[in-house]
């Protein structure tokens, strides 16, 4: 399947990783504009399967979370967590014929650590051949907007 | 606590393949402390389930919503008011959740997602064991607060088989030697003369052959 469209990505990033400030996050937002929804949160152990599922039911072509370094986690083991979470979301979407590459995770460097907005580009790069999500259908794609945009619950 | 495991997908997309708009029900006590099926695992099934739908090109409306409690009737209630949209229940409770929904709502299929698993301990975050069958008749009290039915491998009720080997059952090496926990457990009590006494075999009766058991309380009835 091939498409002209770019895909959207739905990106969870621990602000406390190098270099993730506001600053980071306005210069992501102008040159990826609707392509790329950021989601700063206080630590990668914050996101929950749930995030990324929702994110991908709702609007993304693809969602990933960018943690720190292994061992540099200001609450020691968030990273671990996010890693483990990202594995489980990925059986998940896989269970339904969904590619799995659509979820996935980046770890900042320790020794070289990298900026926000290194680390989004790289993602971006390895997204920029993905397919449109059978997810969305045409009326869905594009639909969210801002980078701050929640995805809105279901609930009865 | 009651522990249980959500089933396959592939599985629970079988069984609500014929309906069209399905409540995926959570229950927020035993199978939430197990991560199987409290608020989050309920919301994630039911994304996933949504999504697998649009994949499928799928017209279904597929909603969400987790009880305190789905074994008792004062909680299953609260989908008095919602019930009526759906044409199934899936249900993310254990099998007393399951069927309190179904006795509630007996004209609408109840679905389970979930197999029920056993009575279990957190151990640590993530692990949970088996150390209580239900028995009906407890003894823990003769064998230092350790269950030989539920933690030893061959149920015996009078010593140690004599198979283990530095303290691991030879049955299943990732299982500690019950008799071996036992021993060392009454040896701190100064109790090991516990273990002259025979114990006759276990009554199962308590448990089991005589249809589903009942407690009853007069005390705590209306």
């Amino acid at each position: 399947m091939t498409s002209d469209k770019k895909p959207v990505l739905a990106l969870f990033y621990c602000q406390n990783t190098h270099a993730s400030g506001e600053d980071e996050r306005q210069a992501l937002e102008q040159k990826y504009g609707d392509s790329l929804k950021l989601f700063p949160i206080p630590c990668s152990g914050r996101l929950e399967p749930l995030h990324l599922l929702k994110a991908l039911e709702d609007f993304a072509d693809a969602g990933y979370v960018i943690t720190c370094p292994e061992g540099a986690c200001r609450y020691f083991e968030g990273n671990l967590r996010a890693k483990k979470r990202v594995e489980r979301t990925r059986e998940m979407i896989k269970s339904i014929g969904l590619e799995e590459e659509r979820i996935g995770f980046l770890i900042n460097s320790k020794e070289g650590p990298k900026p926000l907005t290194d680390l989004a580009d790289e993602i971006m790069d390895r997204l920029a051949n993905l397919p449109p999500s059978p997810v969305l259908g045409p009326s869905v794609q594009g639909r969210a907007t801002g980078s701050r945009q929640r995805s809105k619950g279901d609930k009865v | 606590m009651i522990t249980a495991e959500q089933k396959p997908i592939e599985e629970i997309r079988e069984m609500i393949a014929p309906y069209k708009r399905i409540l995926v029900a959570g229950c927020g006590s035993c199978v939430a402390e197990c991560a199987a099926g409290g608020e989050k695992e309920t919301g994630m099934l039911a994304s996933t389930l949504r999504m697998a739908a649009k994949m499928d090109g799928k017209d279904v409306v597929i909603q969400e919503k987790t009880l305190d409690r789905q074994c008792v009737n004062e909680f299953v209630i609260q989908l008095d008011e919602s019930i009526d949209q759906y044409d199934a229940v899936l249900s993310l409770g254990c099998g007393a959740g399951v069927q309190a929904v179904a006795e509630m709502y007996p004209e609408i299929p109840i679905i389970p997602a979930l197999d029920t698993e056993f009575l279990g301990e957190t151990m640590s975050q993530g692990l949970w064991i088996e150390n209580c069958l239900g028995c009906g008749d407890c003894m823990l009290h003769y064998f230092g607060g350790v269950c030989p039915l539920a933690r030893c491998s061959k149920q015996l009720l009078n010593g140690p088989c004599g198979g283990s080997m530095d303290g691991i059952c030879e049955v299943n090496p990732e299982v500690p030697c019950a008799w071996q926990t036992i021993i060392e457990r009454l040896e701190n009590f100064k109790a090991l003369e516990r273990l002259e006494e025979v114990y006759p075999p276990k009554d199962w009766s308590k448990k089991q052959g005589r249809g589903p058991r009942k407690i009853i309380r007069e005390d705590q009835q209306r």
